[in-house]
């Protein structure tokens, strides 16, 4: 039997091979290699790069602003990825059957995906604002008279963010969701209502395994979402009052486009891909073993 | 016939090309933040300055605010690539700038110019505090714009209250002039989201600036924490104001406008659009306190390096072009940004301007009672400190005394590699 060239394979990767390696990889490696180097931009004795080992990593896990971040980062990803995702498929069950006005309601809840953030964050911003906000308003129908300053107050202006990332991206992994839900073969629910089951055991014992893989696909780009997005930040809140709403991506752009601290924002490129890398691997090898 | 027509082709590219290559291009990043019709005037004096020097070509680079630009210039320079020959950027970043290398000195060009002595000198002191640095020129003032309070002058006059002068009268008549504890109307509106800049005339009404020079910072100065509290007291003791942090930049000059708030603090730069917009009398005064103050604000001309010498010197006739007397004037008039040149103020469009338009030469006569706006190296640390903290005493997370200090303390370890 004659054997199949060896260089097809390569040449059909090289494209991505080089994508990758230009936009990923080689600035990837300059900013781990950049992390163990000091250069403040705007300080004349620390310009150019000169070597400072871990000093970075020192001095970001001892500056309480960093941890700060930290701390408000995690509870960005943990209020907004399990709220979104959980909303998500509900809403992809509700939206899977057949019903009058099924497509209505599916464009009207998947249009906030394709609204830019940008476009998002200005509208919510309107509904945050103190006296006349929408939100204000809506609240008080029902009789609240609670917090009204949503974005300048230290201990909702993280919340107001959350609600922003939730309602932005709950319709994208809906679609996910939906797509496996559409995707699970109907004779094996068919079955499963025939031998009695039903309701919510027939979905978590039947239905949510079969769609267990879109669900780990949509947990992890929803995961990687969550320290990505940032657009609504500048708009919102700006990080504060006092750094209260400050997250990762948006400190790494105050530290290297306003405080020119390009070490420093190396290392904070360096934590970041890391923590992203521990989850998708943690996430992909726990999918694996379950297939098996 | 064909190899006519590539001939021709051929011979047009190279002619156009040859052209092209005859014009001198520069091009100005232009930050557009706030909404008056700067768009429109620049692109006029662009024309204006290309139809009387037909070999330079100006391109205007309108992108965001000041942020952007700097974002820009360092974007270009750092990945080797040809940045903006000028750019707008604040003119409280001079020394960042001067230190990230992101900016080139004037020096030679004004000194090759023969009337450049006299051009500097013409140039309000006010505005030049943050052009030069180590003693070089860096910086040309433009779009300069001033800390000011708005007032509905029908309102104070229907509720028999004095224009404030000293804190007390301000907070009472905010106090005052609040109507069903604002949700009708606020006495008065500051945005005290990334306060510092607002903050700034209260602390110089009191005495001390926040700030010394560069390497200084006066954050925790008994007279600076005295103003912090006073900005609470506006909220919590007059109860003129609304509490706590609040982004109201954008919404207190319609709020004005629309007989919705009855004081305001905001930059000059608003002027124009306010006046275009109220249906009422419109005072303009100096931040009250134990004496009137203001604090300069804006951007400054900044050229940037590695520009052949036609280019700089296109770059410094372009700069001398929109800063002439009469540009200046037609700008301030048209924006509400204060006019830069000691020229200006006493030529005849500004005099017939002012006749008419009051409110414009409140503005210009605070020019004497401005303070410098906050300009330090490592600004960014330095300011960030302050509004973290100025930011936690407004929100009651600690006493004014507390907050100051740590933003003092904060600063001071910024400041360290440049003492």
């Amino acid at each position: 039997m004659k054997r199949k060239p060896l260089l097809l394979p390569y040449i059909l990767i090289l494209p991505t091979f080089i994508f990758v390696t230009v936009f990923t990889l080689v600035p990837l490696g300059s900013s781990i290699a950049g992390s163990f180097f000091r250069q403040k931009l705007n300080v004349p004795k620390y310009h150019d790069p000169s070597w400072y080992g871990m000093g970075n990593y020192t001095d970001l896990f001892t500056d309480s602003t960093f941890l700060q971040v930290l701390r408000n980062t995690g509870l960005y990803v943990l209020a907004t990825v399990p709220a979104s995702l959980a909303l998500a498929l509900l809403l992809a069950v509700l939206l899977s059957g057949k019903f009058r006005g099924q497509t209505f309601f599916r464009l009207v809840i998947f249009h906030p995906a394709i609204l830019p953030m940008v476009s998002a964050a200005t509208l919510w911003l309107f509904f945050f604002t103190p006296g006349y906000g929408l939100l204000n308003q809506l609240l008080r129908l029902f009789g609240y008279t609670g917090p009204e300053n949503w974005t300048g107050n230290p201990h909702m202006s993280l919340l107001s963010l959350c609600i922003v990332g939730i309602w932005k991206q709950t319709g994208f992994y809906m679609l996910f969701l939906l797509a496996g839900l559409q995707a699970v073969d109907k004779s094996v629910l068919e079955a499963a209502r025939i031998d009695g089951a039903g309701g919510f055991p027939l979905f978590s014992r039947i239905t949510f395994p079969l769609i267990r893989r879109s669900f780990l696909f949509t947990s992890t780009i929803a995961f990687i979402a969550a320290f990505q997005t940032v657009d609504h930040v500048f708009i919102v809140t700006l990080g504060g009052p006092s750094d209260s709403s400050n997250i990762l991506l948006y400190y790494l752009w105050q530290l290297r486009f306003e405080k020119l601290n390009v070490g420093a924002a190396n290392t904070v490129t360096v934590i970041l891909v890391a923590v992203l890398l521990a989850f998708t691997i943690t996430n992909f090898l726990a999918s694996e073993r379950h297939e098996r | 016939m064909k190899r006519t027509i590539l001939s021709l082709i051929a011979l047009a590219l190279v002619l156009g090309s040859a052209q092209a290559a005859d014009k001198v291009e520069i091009s100005l990043a232009y930050p557009v933040a706030v909404t008056a019709p700067i768009a429109n005037i620049m692109n006029g004096y662009a024309e204006q300055f290309m139809a009387a020097n037909p070999d330079v070509k100006v391109t205007l680079i309108f992108s965001g605010g000041y942020g952007d630009v700097k974002t820009a210039v360092q974007t270009a320079i750092q990945g080797k690539a040809k940045a903006p020959e000028l750019a707008i950027m604040l003119a409280t970043d001079v020394y960042d700038l001067v230190n990230a290398r992101l900016v080139d000195s004037f020096d030679d060009l004004a000194k090759a110019d023969k009337t450049g002595s006299a051009y500097l000198k013409d140039l309000a002191p006010a505005y030049m505090g943050n052009s030069y640095s180590a003693g070089k020129l860096y910086g040309i003032p433009f779009q300069r714009s001033a800390v000011v309070m708005y007032y509905n002058a029908d309102l104070l006059a229907q509720q028999k209250i004095a224009v404030p002068k000293t804190w007390v009268e301000l907070g009472s008549a905010a106090g005052k002039l609040t109507v069903d504890g604002g949700a009708a109307r606020w006495g008065l509106e500051c945005s005290t989201k990334n306060p510092y800049w607002l903050f700034e005339p209260f602390a110089i009404s009191n005495g001390q600036n926040i700030f010394t020079d560069e390497n200084t910072v006066n954050f925790n100065d008994p007279k600076v924490v005295e103003a912090v509290q006073f900005v609470i007291d506006l909220s919590k003791k007059y109860q003129g104001m609304p509490a706590g942090v609040t982004d109201s930049w954008g919404s207190s000059t319609a709020n004005f406008i629309a007989g919705k708030t009855a004081i305001i603090i905001h930059t000059s730069g608003s002027l124009s659009n306010i006046l275009k917009g109220a249906k009422f009398t419109v005072g303009v005064a100096p931040v009250p306190g134990k004496k009137s103050a203001s604090v300069t604000g804006g951007g400054n001309i900044y050229l940037t390096p590695g520009h052949t010498p036609a280019e700089r010197a296109a770059a410094w006739n372009f700069v001398r072009f929109i800063t002439e007397t009469e540009r200046v004037v037609d700008f301030s008039t048209q924006t509400g940004y204060v006019p830069y040149r000691q020229g200006a103020l006493k030529s005849k469009a500004w005099t017939d301007y002012v006749a008419k338009t009051p409110q414009a030469k409140a503005v210009a006569d605070i020019l004497p009672m401005m303070g410098p706006e906050l300009a330090t190296n490592a600004l960014s640390d330095v300011k960030s400190a302050f509004n973290k903290y100025l930011e936690m005493a407004i929100n009651g997370q600690m006493t004014p005394k507390a907050a100051m200090d740590m933003a003092q303390a904060e600063a001071d370890k910024a400041l360290k590699d440049y003492r």
